[in-house]
């Protein structure tokens, strides 16, 4: 290299990095107007988790097709960068090579092999979308995405084709370089030769220069920008816990911030838009979507990227702002979202979908544009703290049924404080379990107590419908009530108090050890406190209800209880972190619930009548009783399979010493 | 034992109301008394010859009282009550009504009773049931003398009695110091050709429809009925439905050969504006609803679920 | 200008009732109370008064229990200032009716001093008289209920008064004047729980009343739960046989 190249080089790189750095600025200056977020704690552990998602792809492997061929692409940019440090290296410092550290054996043998991986990988990648057409891709810029495809085989054929020129000047082939070799013989057969293969060398080198900084213009505008913001998303994910909601951003003045305009997210929120890939997984596990509502999680990411880099008045006055709800994201799409965390667990970049969802419901609800449903039930909460609109006096009225007096935990000590929520102390069919619940705690002689009318809706979905307000008066009263009493643990069977008392209730200073049921009767039994004798044994599924599951990691004990029980557990297709949400939570059980489609909870029973077999459906949640119970009557399978609650197996199983049964005789 | 009855009238005819209290009144032995107010002589006289069966008429003539204004009315009728001392001053459960009966017990420092659905002699005085919580319970009270009370329409079958007419005798109240005037009648807007007063079959939502989400279900349900999609007042409040779609006490009356409900509680307000149904289907969640009691048939089961099923059923039946 | 707004609380009665040994009163201990939906509308027209011509709205109500809630709610939905008058009932009686609570209310209303006094048309345990009228007749005020529409005018104001048949009337008062308000312009709006939080712990004001509670029948008054015989026939199961049972009756007698 020489002559005119290096100063023309020189010009056309430093240009080419002008213009991608200008673009790149104006994608991430709204990032310096917006709310700080404090992501730079426990370093080692993000540093662990880039390793672990990037290098590893260990969330893109969840999709293998597409995790492999991921890998195939990712891994041959990484080692084709050498030779675009050897192809500019060259050109803007004449006299560079990489030769002395194996430029042209070693480095130019993986590089001939890592072409054909991303040769490869990209093949598989346009057969993918253009033939195979996930639906995930449904709403993706496919155009942008076949650029990226032509600028990538463009850089990888200049660069093998740069060398088999170089080789067919003298028509000497490289061992080290088996893919140019063929690109030489091809040439030398074509009789580009000596000078016409210098020719064609120069030409072929400005092709990959220009393929390369035209990919790297073009970058910032696509989706393929998150080769940049992939690392530092997730670098920045929360570390929170998974069922704490990040709380509303304190003013000088009383009142929380809500999120109306862009400069009221968070500057990690922003860069998450930035990063989304487009690759539709959280589209493809979302319950929402599913179910035909107007939500999907990579539509929502994407509109709001959009919108961000079309508000204009983000630095400028503040009249020019947009409005996000209602100008860029409807109502209606903000209202569907069951806050399942799906589509946070399966994003490969770390997208943060709930709780920006969360964020400008809290915006909808300080404004008070809210369904007619919704606010009747949040108006019961704010008057008697249940859903149902109940008097508080009424929420124990369930005990009735108990063969026993259970202990008022306000009274006297206890060992297990049940908090009982709202759905099992109030719905008809959920009553029936509660009190099944209570005879087998009795049985194991567990002291129990509960808190009688001084408890309340323990506050998690209405911090998810996003009245945070709401949620606080509810939490301080039960955290005031519970403050009261002395106790060990905090059992619950309902999965939402439990990620409330949980993840929630620490950020107001009141820590608890909470079980959800599954975990205390699987220690009951262990213990030999419950006996229980197999029973003959059905073939059932389980349903891993989102809050216990995904959010707080109980997956074991339902299982090991099931097994217990002497049942054949056949899993579902989506089970465990990849469990498909009943429809009921993030507050979606209080709101309007139109048909647009086939509900999550009848998409759920379609899944486990799929697998053939299975009589029971096995559910741990207390809404999951309701929502179940209705979706299998509502897709007309009474007659093939029946909801079942743990509580219920395992009494269907438990074994009553005699003197029990005899005093109950008497 | 003399009763005063408030006659309303509205287009120079006597509202079905003043039959039914005079029914009322006459099953407890009462000498009945009518109370015509209006804009001028010739119209209280042409009122007046409608009153048969009524013991005796006295009218307030005057363009003040000519449509009805509360302030007005109630100078008419308290100079009224004190001229005839009735025992029992009755004004049927309308607007005039809530209007008249309470502010008129107020100032002639009567007891009043609202709600009333019948009314019997007992030693003393009288036995009065009424409704109470939206229909949802019965009160008996016993009901001293002098009284004002407001009586629900319907309490009675409303049907004529024989006789003549009395002669109107004439009052003359001063009715000066209102401070109320009426600017503007406005009568229902019929320009959407929605007429559920002439309907045969009318399919009525009420609040649990919950928004304007679910109406879709509901219009669909109606149009397979071939019939007219109502709703009751909370509906129309909401705004889910417009106006002249609603039936009841402040919406139309109707008469329809099948009247299904569904999500309707049946408040007093609203069965009277359809409780003349030829045949009323009733769906409501709440099996303790007042709808139950009125309806000839009924059932608890979920309206999301039956008013899709009941369409396709329609549908394919129709088919 | 300046409204008053009164609120009761009234059983929430989507649940079943039940009644008191000797029938004296609804079993008020496992019932739930709401604001009475009627005075909600009075509230919600208040403030969209307040908004449309700058009043100044005052929430008043004379609640045993309850009370202080009720009205920082109201504070919250956006009234200016409240009352609480104290309520000296026994503690078993039930809550007094609105003819009781009037010459309370009308001494409140005295005190406060508004233009005009809005409440709702009525509450369903107004067996003993509505409160609107009752209170119009004790301040000899011009009184219309049934309103569903309300415009001012200086010291004019003109309601829109329904009646049966879907027939309405403008009607027009001097003020001061009480209105019996049955729909607002726009429904009830939600207001969030931050600002019920923020007022948690705002003192609500109370005055002591010197008037008695006014006599009304309530001692002479059982209460029954209805005759259910004669009632609809109910037809039994899931949507779909019941979905047929209907369809099969409409044929029967030809509706279909």
């Amino acid at each position: 290299m020489g002559g005119t190249t290096t100063p023309v080089l020189w010009v056309v790189t430093l240009l080419a990095f002008a213009i991608s750095g200008w673009r790149f600025w104006l994608l991430f200056r709204p990032l310096l107007s917006a709310r700080p977020a404090h992501r730079t704690d426990r370093l080692g552990e993000r540093l662990r988790g880039v390793i672990g998602d990037i290098g590893l792809h260990r969330r893109l492997l969840r999709f293998t097709y597409s995790g492999v061929l991921h890998a195939l692409i990712f891994s041959g940019f990484l080692v084709l960068f050498t030779a675009i440090i050897e192809a500019f290296g060259s050109g803007l410092f004449p006299g560079f090579s990489l030769h002395v550290i194996g430029g042209d054996t070693w480095i130019a043998l993986l590089q001939n092999i890592f072409s054909i991986l991303i040769i490869v990988g990209l093949v598989m990648a346009a057969y993918q979308r253009f033939v195979v057409k996930p639906l995930r891709f449904q709403g993706s810029n496919q155009y942008d995405a076949t650029v990226i495809y032509v600028l990538v085989l463009a850089i990888v054929l200049t660069m093998l084709l740069e060398a088999a020129a170089r080789m067919a000047i003298l028509a000497e082939p490289s061992p080290w370089r088996p893919l140019s070799s063929l690109g030489m013989y091809l040439l030398v057969g074509l009789n580009i030769t000596g000078d016409r293969a210098i020719v064609a060398e120069h030409v072929f080198y400005w092709a990959h220069i220009a393929a390369i900084l035209g990919f790297l213009i073009y970058i910032p505008g696509s989706k393929h920008r998150h080769m940049f913001t992939a690392a530092p998303n997730i670098f920045f994910r929360p570390l929170t816990p998974k069922g704490q909601l990040p709380p509303p951003q304190q003013t000088e003045e009383s009142a929380p911030e809500i999120v109306t305009e862009y400069r009221d997210f968070t500057w990690k929120d922003l860069l998450d838009t930035l990063s989304c890939t487009e690759c539709g997984r959280c589209q493809s596990v979302c319950p929402a979507y599913a179910g035909g509502k107007p939500l999907s999680p990579k539509k929502l990411i994407m509109n709001l990227r959009d919108g961000m880099l079309t508000d204009q008045g983000l630095l400028d006055s503040p009249d020019h702002a947009m409005p996000i709800v209602g100008g860029v994201i409807a109502p209606e799409t903000l209202w569907s979202c069951t806050t399942c965390r799906a589509c946070m667990e399966v994003c490969p970049v770390h997208i943060e979908h709930v709780p920006k969802i969360v964020k400008l419901r809290r915006s909808m609800i300080e404004q008070g544009t809210i369904e007619p449903l919704l606010q009747s039930t949040l108006t019961n909460f704010q008057s008697q703290g249940n859903s149902f609109g109940k008097p508080p006096k009424q929420r124990a009225r369930w005990t009735k049924d108990l063969s026993y007096k259970i202990k008022d935990a306000r009274k006297e000590p206890v060992d297990i404080l049940w908090f009982v929520g709202d759905f099992a102390s109030f719905d008809e069919r959920a009553q029936k379990l509660t009190v099944q619940v209570g005879e087998l705690l009795a049985l194991a002689g567990v002291d129990v107590g509960i808190l009688y009318d001084g408890e309340r809706n323990s506050g998690n979905d209405i911090r998810r419908v996003g009245d945070e307000g709401l949620f606080e008066l509810l939490a301080t009263h039960n955290i005031e009530q519970l403050r009261d009493c002395q106790f060990n643990r905090i059992m619950t069977t309902d999965p939402h108090s439990l990620n409330a008392l949980k993840s929630e209730y620490p950020a107001f200073g009141a820590k608890y050890e909470v079980v959800h049921y599954s975990q205390l009767f699987l220690e009951l039994i262990k213990e030999g406190k419950l006996k229980v004798e197999p029973s003959a044994g059905a073939t059932v599924t389980y349903h891993d209800p989102c809050y216990l599951g995904r959010y707080n990691g109980g997956f074991d004990a339902p299982r090991e209880l099931i097994e217990t029980m002497g049942h054949t557990l056949k899993e579902m297709p989506r089970n465990r972190e990849n469990s498909f949400c009943c429809g009921a939570g993030g507050g979606r059980i209080f709101m309007e619930d139109n048909p647009t489609g086939e509900r999550p909870s009848e998409n759920r029973i379609h899944e486990a009548l799929g697998l053939g077999g299975v009589s029971y459906f096995v559910v741990s949640c207390p809404k999951d009783v309701v929502m179940y119970t209705a979706a299998i009557q509502a897709v007309g399978a009474e007659d093939k399979i029946a909801v079942r609650d743990l509580a219920e197996l395992i009494s269907e199983s438990v074994v009553v010493p005699t003197e029990v049964a005899t005093h109950d005789n008497a | 034992m003399r009763a005063l009855i408030f006659v309303e009238h509205s287009n120079g005819v006597v509202s079905e109301n003043a039959f039914e209290m005079l029914l009322l009144a006459k099953s407890i032995g009462a000498e009945c008394h009518g109370l015509i107010c209006t804009g001028d002589a010739g119209a209280a006289q042409a009122l007046g010859t409608q009153l048969t069966g009524f013991d005796a008429v006295s009218a307030v003539a005057d363009p003040t009282v000519g449509h009805y204004n509360p302030e007005a009315v109630l100078i008419a009728l308290k100079a009224a009550v004190e001229t005839q001392a009735p025992d029992v001053v009755m004004t049927s459960y309308s607007t005039a009504g809530v209007d008249l009966a309470a502010g008129l017990a107020v100032r002639s420092e009567r007891p009043m009773l609202g709600y009333v659905t019948d009314l019997e002699l007992n030693s003393g005085g009288l036995s009065a049931t009424s409704q109470v919580y939206g229909g949802k319970l019965t009160a008996k009270t016993d009901l001293p003398l002098p009284a004002v009370t407001t009586v629900m329409p319907g309490a009675r079958k409303a049907g004529s009695l024989s006789g003549a007419a009395p002669a109107v005798t004439m009052l003359k109240p001063d009715l000066s110091g209102a401070r109320t005037r009426v600017r503007e009648i406005i009568t229902p807007d019929n320009s959407s050709g929605v007429n559920l007063g002439n309907a045969d079959m009318i399919f009525c939502v009420g609040r649990a429809l919950g928004g304007t989400e679910k109406l879709p279900l509901a219009e669909a349900l109606a149009a397979a009925l071939k019939a007219e999609l109502a709703g009751s007042r909370p509906v129309i409040d909401a705004g889910w439905l417009p106006k002249i779609r609603q039936v009841g006490k402040s919406g139309t009356k109707v008469k329809p050969k099948l009247y299904l409900m569904a999500g309707v509680s049946g408040a007093p307000e609203h069965l009277e504006g359809m409780e003349s149904s030829e045949l009323i289907i009733a769906i409501n969640s709440d099996e303790q609803a007042p709808i139950f009691r009125k309806a000839h048939y009924g059932t608890a089961c979920d309206m999301f679920q039956l008013i899709p099923a009941l369409t396709e059923r329609l549908n394919s039946g129709n088919s | 200008m300046h409204i008053a707004v009164i609120l009761r609380l009234n059983p929430v009665l989507t649940d079943e009732l039940e009644l008191t040994e000797g029938g004296k009163d609804i079993d008020r201990e496992w019932i739930g109370f709401e604001l009475n939906p009627m005075d909600d509308q009075a509230l919600e027209q208040s403030v969209l008064l307040k908004e449309a011509h700058g009043a100044k709205v005052t929430a008043i109500a004379a609640e045993a229990e309850g009370g202080e809630r009720l009205l920082r709610t109201a504070l919250a939905r956006g009234v200016d200032d409240v009352l609480l008058i104290s309520n000296k009932k026994d503690d078993d009686a039930p809550p007094p009716s609105s003819r009781a609570r009037t010459p309370l209310l009308v001494e409140a209303i005295k005190q406060v001093k508004p233009d005009l006094v809005i409440t709702g048309i009525l509450s369903t345990d107004d067996l003993y008289g509505e409160l609107a009228p009752q209170l119009a007749a004790c301040l000899n005020w011009p009184q219309a209920s049934a309103v569903s529409d309300v415009r001012l005018d200086g010291m004019v104001l003109t309601v829109r008064q329904e009646y049966a048949g879907g027939m309405a009337a403008l009607i027009e008062m001097d003020l001061p004047a009480v209105i019996g308000l049955q729909t607002a312009a726009s429904p009830p709006r939600y207001v969030a729980g931050s600002k019920l939080r923020d007022l948690l712990n705002t003192k609500v004001p109370e005055m002591e009343a010197s008037a008695e509670f006014a006599e009304d029948l309530s001692e002479a008054t059982t209460l029954n739960l209805p005759d259910t015989s004669g009632g609809a026939e109910m037809i039994e199961g899931d949507a779909k046989s019941v979905a047929a049972r209907i369809h099969e009756i409409l044929m029967e007698r030809g509706l279909v």
